[in-house]
């Protein structure tokens, strides 16, 4: 019998009309495709949390297949010759065989922890990004709650994470955060015993730290991220304020092929950085700290650098302790000092970011929606708050290091510990009042840019004998030389290469290398041939 | 003139001579006396005395008269003449022993530029010989703990030997001197040093002699084996152990890892996005 | 392709995609059209193909997937065959990692970048506009849906049935309860029973009555001249897994003070540490009073002990009270004497609770 000829070119589209007999998916697919995303380097800083959260996953499965999270004592007996024969939790011994014994071990855990570091780094980048500009306000509120959210999330993801191993730096970590929980009043005692099923460390915290770590946080993560990134494709990506944009509409590209393009390859991007700090820097050498006994510590004992603002907070918080009588109800109580630093101070923290939309809606009386970007100059009171907020991280940041600090600078540590106490007091209200000044400062450069054009950097000799700097208009001019531009929100140019009066700089990546372009010609005038290079006169 | 007077040998010896003796008589007699006197005198000191004590001039080793040399020279502005200590400058280092100036001086703490609160380490003035000969003079000056000669370490490829080492570092050491042997902040201006310069006999001298505020790990607390053990943990795993998963950047630890993330990680994609993006 | 440039907002009629005189962009962009997206610029960077430039940005993006492939050939090299047993000292085995990391982000780079300069540069750039249509969904769809949503209530006969409603409630309020309670249930541990928050390992009373020896962390008996003066140990209860983290509220630090540091101390006692010290000897709990790190770092000139956690610093020759820091309260004291075989004792437990503080701790 003849076999039926098959029509090789045909098979796509049989295909695809195969699934849409099913699923009708032709409209949505389409709109899918064209779907318009508008384009700026900081609408990527999100993306590199995403595609770090994918890193952690892909080395987060190959670890769990070696890690045991047990606190069993066993004997070392492995590859690392200075800790054979040196009793250990099974947890710290699994992972001494992963770093060693396994092949390829050292580089994925290695780009598993800085991975988790990368993302919480670019989680606060990107929320910062948020912030300065404006994109939390309405209708954005909940996304940003989200999003403060999964910063936590992510914080007690690290957490749980850097304290598998059982090392000694995490296992000092772990005994502080056991003290933490001990400090919270009435409750204490009774969530520390709850979740150490007893007195510290008892036997189980490892195998909860695991679940938590590995399945519990992880898909309240996932699915926060669902949730995320689903509301910026419903409500569409905010953008910056540009000729042709408006409230209602979006300015940019379609979603596939070029928006995919750029994901996937700043994707490749990031893995790539990741692979390469994998490699090249070492990080968290459990070997080195040997396995966590509660007699022994090291100088220089700091969490990971998320964590590192409520150690700052802790060392600094002064000796103040809250001892009283209930009337002779028990023998007395106690509100130990570490309760305020590291419980109260995070919970202010939590919460107030996450009303703030609602509170500056008020304060603004700004109820409208708002699609458009605001440039951090143009709402000086937010940004200085917010480089408030940003130093007074950075010093308990900083505080938190402030032994290492003090140690590599020869600084007294007992200066390091008032410098924080003093620095976090004063240091913060500098910044809003400096970050406000430059603020109002770049607003008026704006407008005088506006109305007197911009500097070309061409001296002219006035015939009187006075120099003035020649400037270019940005729009037609009055009698006395002043523009009737009016500030519109978005960015001014300042230089003569962003009106197009210079070539487009296409050399150079700092500087542009820039060269004038030739004179416009009229049709009939004779070929211009390009300016000489100017020579040097030596004689 | 004598048959006058009454006799008995007693009364002989009572009277007195009736004539006076020649004057060259007188003389040997006055020398013969003496000589008997002193040696009489001083053979009952020689049976009795307690035994020579150290005067100003004790019987030194040569080593050690050379080091009282160097001593005279660089030392005595703050210890003291005879190393009893000057208040307010320098200790006393009676009972020191050599370990304690062998570890000062040859890690160049000694002698001390100026009074701070920790003496730091620098270039050492004296060479081995010259810190050998001082050491040996204190030694011998006042008495006190040694270093042993020879190897420091454990016996090689002992590798249970080295971890024993390294738990003792963790138990004794890490906390003042962190887990990597690079050192660490103590208060008020004071520092325990990082290990990285240190040699096996500087070490061992430390530990045993306890210098400024580090504790003493006598031999009861940690035997020599104990402490040749951790020199070993020290020189072998922590300093000639190349890092296995790259630059070790410095081993602070997460404070150095946090930096890092910002000023490569963070900073090289941010100028990615920048290229890839652009501004608006 | 083509540049075009378009007047944003310009209505125009309907097109007929099935007309067969339409390029594909041109149906590419009714279909946007449909979709609110106008397209309003769209501009090969290379109309005419094969020109020098063309080709070398090709070049360029070529050579960047040829670094891929050698890149993520030479990780499945380096990681096959590359030695990589660890051993003590500078060696290949060292090189392995770094080798791994560098291979593997060389070509995720390459591929990454070799990806986007194929997007920036060799595709057309275009700028294309979408409505937002955003907003809220107007008088009439909230008003369906609203009196849709109170009229399930009106269905459901809340109002009509109330005390139905009521009895629900009621009922169903402890289910909510019974759902949660086994979870947290079966975490509650109470911390009074046997006091443990109160107790170490040097009570005697876990010891069959008998007096709690220190050891050494490998479990050897202490005698007074194994520290020297100046000198400190960590000491440990001798009971099975003494030195272990199953009690790791009990490690002691002793420390052999000189004459006059100890007469000082002795006189300076306050009352629930009086006779806890024997000779020149004191005994303190390692255990920090503020959050629970081992405070080590004993300077024995100054006689203070810091620890490393939040630079909290306790004065030895005075009860051990804090001096500088977070801490709020002394190190407590271990009351030792020496048995009849000359070893340390305890001679009772600790007399206040040790480590941080809690709500309890009076």
């Amino acid at each position: 019998m003849k076999r039926r000829k098959v029509d090789v070119a045909a098979i796509p589209g049989n295909f695809a009309g195969g699934l849409d007999d099913r699923f009708r998916g032709s409209t949505p697919l389409r709109r899918i495709i064209n779907k318009v995303f508008p384009d700026h380097w900081s609408f990527l800083l999100g993306e590199i949390a995403l595609f770090s959260f994918i890193m952690l996953l892909l080395t987060g499965v190959f670890l769990t297949l070696f890690y045991t999270p047990s606190l069993n004592t066993v004997t070392y007996d492995g590859s690392y010759a200075p800790l054979r024969g040196v009793h250990m939790s099974e947890a710290y011994a699994s992972s001494l065989n992963l770093s060693f014994d396994v092949r390829g071990g050292l580089v994925i855990r290695q780009m598993h922890h800085w991975s988790a570091l990368l993302f919480l780094a670019a989680i606060v980048v990107h929320m910062c990004r948020i912030f300065f500009t404006g994109a939390f306000r309405k209708p954005r509120e909940l996304n940003w709650i989200i999003g403060l959210t999964m910063f936590w999330l992510a914080f007690l993801s690290g957490f749980t994470g850097y304290s598998l191993p059982d090392d000694a730096l995490s296992g000092t970590g772990l005994r502080i955060a056991s003290a933490i929980m001990l400090s919270i009043p009435v409750i204490g005692s009774w969530v520390t015993t709850g979740l150490f099923d007893g007195e510290f460390p008892g036997t189980v915290i490892m195998t909860r730290f695991y679940i938590t770590h590995v399945l519990l946080i992880p898909a309240a993560l996932l699915t926060l991220i669902t949730v995320h990134l689903t509301l910026v494709f419903t409500q569409k990506h905010t953008q910056w304020r540009a000729p042709g944009r408006t409230e209602h509409n979006v300015v940019g590209e379609r979603f596939i092929p070029r928006y995919i393009i750029k994901q996937s390859g700043f994707m490749m991007a990031v893995f790539g950085v990741i692979a390469l700090m994998g490699g090249l820097f070492q990080i968290n050498p459990i070997w080195l700290f040997g396995p966590y006994e509660a007699f022994t510590v090291s100088a220089a004992s700091q969490p990971d650098w998320y964590v590192m603002f409520l150690d700052g907070s802790t060392r600094l918080f002064p000796a103040w302790e809250i001892r009283f009588d209930l009337f002779g109800w028990g023998d007395g109580y106690t509100i130990p000092p570490l309760f305020w630093p590291t419980v109260v101070l995070p919970g202010i923290l939590t919460v107030a970011p996450m009303v703030y939309p609602f509170i500056e809606a008020r304060l603004t009386r700004d109820y409208r929606r708002h699609n458009l970007l605001q440039r951090p100059r143009d709402v000086p009171a937010r940004t200085s708050l917010g480089a408030m907020s940003i130093m007074f991280w950075l010093v308990l940041t900083l505080s938190g290091g402030n032994d290492v600090l003090a140690d590599k600078f020869h600084v007294s540590l007992n200066a390091m510990t008032w410098a924080g106490r003093i620095g976090l007091l004063i240091l913060p209200p500098l910044a809003y009042y400096v970050t406000y000044r430059i603020c109002l400062g770049l607003q008026q450069h704006d407008r005088e840019v506006l109305a007197h054009g911009v500097e070309t950097g061409i001296i002219r000799r006035l015939p009187d004998g006075r120099f003035v700097e020649v400037h270019q208009p940005l729009a037609p001019i009055d009698e006395h030389g002043h523009g009737s531009l009016e500030y519109a929100g978005w960015v001014v140019p300042k230089k003569m290469n962003r009106v197009g009066a210079l070539g487009p700089a296409i050399k150079g990546f700092f500087f542009p290398i820039e060269k004038p372009v030739e004179a416009p010609v009229s049709p009939g005038h004779p070929p211009v041939s390009p300016r000489p290079e100017r020579e040097e006169i030596t004689k | 003139m004598t048959s006058d007077t009454p006799g008995g040998l007693l009364a002989r010896l009572r009277r007195r001579r009736s004539q006076p003796r020649g004057r060259v008589r007188r003389r040997l007699g006055t020398v013969v006396r003496l000589t008997l006197a002193l040696t009489l005198a001083g053979g009952v000191y020689a049976v009795f005395a307690p035994g020579l004590s150290a005067d100003d001039t004790p019987q030194l080793s040569t080593a050690a008269a050379e080091g009282k040399v160097l001593f005279d020279q660089s030392c005595i502005s703050c210890h003291g003449r005879n190393a009893q200590g000057v208040p307010d400058r320098g200790p006393s280092l009676i009972g020191v022993g050599a370990a304690a100036v062998e570890f000062q001086v040859s890690t160049g703490r000694m002698p001390m530029a100026r009074q701070e609160a920790q003496a730091p380490r620098k270039p050492a003035i004296f060479d081995d010989d010259q810190t050998r000969q001082l050491a040996q003079y204190i030694q011998e000056l006042g008495g006190g703990p040694q270093v042993p000669d020879g190897d420091l370490r454990a016996p090689g490829g002992d590798d249970e030997a080295m971890a024993r080492g390294g738990n003792l570092f963790r138990i004794n050491c890490s906390a003042c001197h962190a887990f990597s042997g690079g050192g660490g902040a103590l208060s008020s201006g004071k520092y325990a040093p990082s290990l990285k310069e240190s040699t096996d006999r500087q070490l061992y001298s430390a530990m045993l002699t306890g210098p400024q505020n580090m504790p003493v790990f006598g031999d009861n607390q940690l035997t020599p084996e104990q402490k040749k053990e951790i020199i070993s943990y020290v020189q072998v795993a922590l300093k000639e152990d190349k890092d296995p998963g790259g630059w070790g950047l410095g081993r602070f630890g997460p404070v150095t890892e946090g930096l890092a993330i910002f000023l490569v990680g963070i900073v090289a994609l941010v100028f990615t996005a920048l290229w890839i993006a652009g501004k608006s | 392709m083509t540049t075009e440039t378009h007047d944003h907002g310009v209505d125009r009629d309907e097109v007929d995609i099935f007309d067969p005189r339409l390029s594909r962009f041109e149906i590419v962009r009714e279909g946007a059209r449909r979709d609110g997206v106008e397209i309003v610029h769209y501009e090969d960077p290379f109309p005419v193909p094969g020109t020098k430039a063309e080709r070398r940005m090709v070049r360029t993006v070529a050579a960047c997937f040829w670094i891929t492939g050698i890149a993520a050939t030479a990780f499945l090299v380096i990681y096959i065959w590359w030695p990589w047993d660890y051993d003590l000292g500078s060696n290949k085995g060292k090189l392995y990692t770094p080798l791994l990391g560098l291979t593997l982000g060389i070509a995720c780079l390459a591929v990454g970048f070799g990806i986007l300069m194929w997007g920036k540069r060799l595709m057309p750039h275009e700028i294309s506009v979408q409505d937002r249509h955003d907003g809220n969904s107007g008088q009439t769809e909230r008003k369906l849906t609203g009196e849709s949503i109170v009229y399930m209530a009106d269905e459901i006969g809340f109002k009509r049935r109330k005390s139905l409603g009521l009895i629900a409630l009621l009922g169903l309020t402890p289910i909510g309860i019974v759902a949660v309670a086994p979870l947290l249930g079966g975490l509650i541990k109470s911390p009074t029973k046997d006091r443990i928050l109160f107790r170490t390992g040097w009570d005697p009373a876990a010891n069959g009555g008998r007096l709690v020896r220190l050891t050494r962390e490998d479990g050897t008996p202490i005698r007074p001249e194994d520290v020297s003066v100046g000198g400190q140990m960590t000491v440990f209860p001798d009971i099975p897994g003494g030195a272990t983290n199953e009690h790791a509220d009990s490690p002691t630090l002793l420390i052999h003070l000189r004459g006059e540091d100890a007469a000082k101390t002795s006189a300076d006692a306050k009352p629930v540490n009086q006779g806890s010290q024997w000779g020149n000897y004191v005994a303190y709990s390692k255990i920090c009073t503020h959050a629970g790190c081992p405070a080590s770092l004993y300077e024995q000139q100054s006689n203070r002990l810091l620890c490393p956690c939040h630079q909290s610093q306790f004065l030895i020759t005075d009860n051990a009270r804090p001096i500088f820091g977070p801490a709020t309260r002394s190190l407590p004291q271990l009351p030792i004497t020496v048995d009849e075989d000359g070893y340390f004792v305890a001679t009772s437990d600790y007399k206040v609770a040790v480590g941080p503080a809690f709500w309890e701790r009076p």
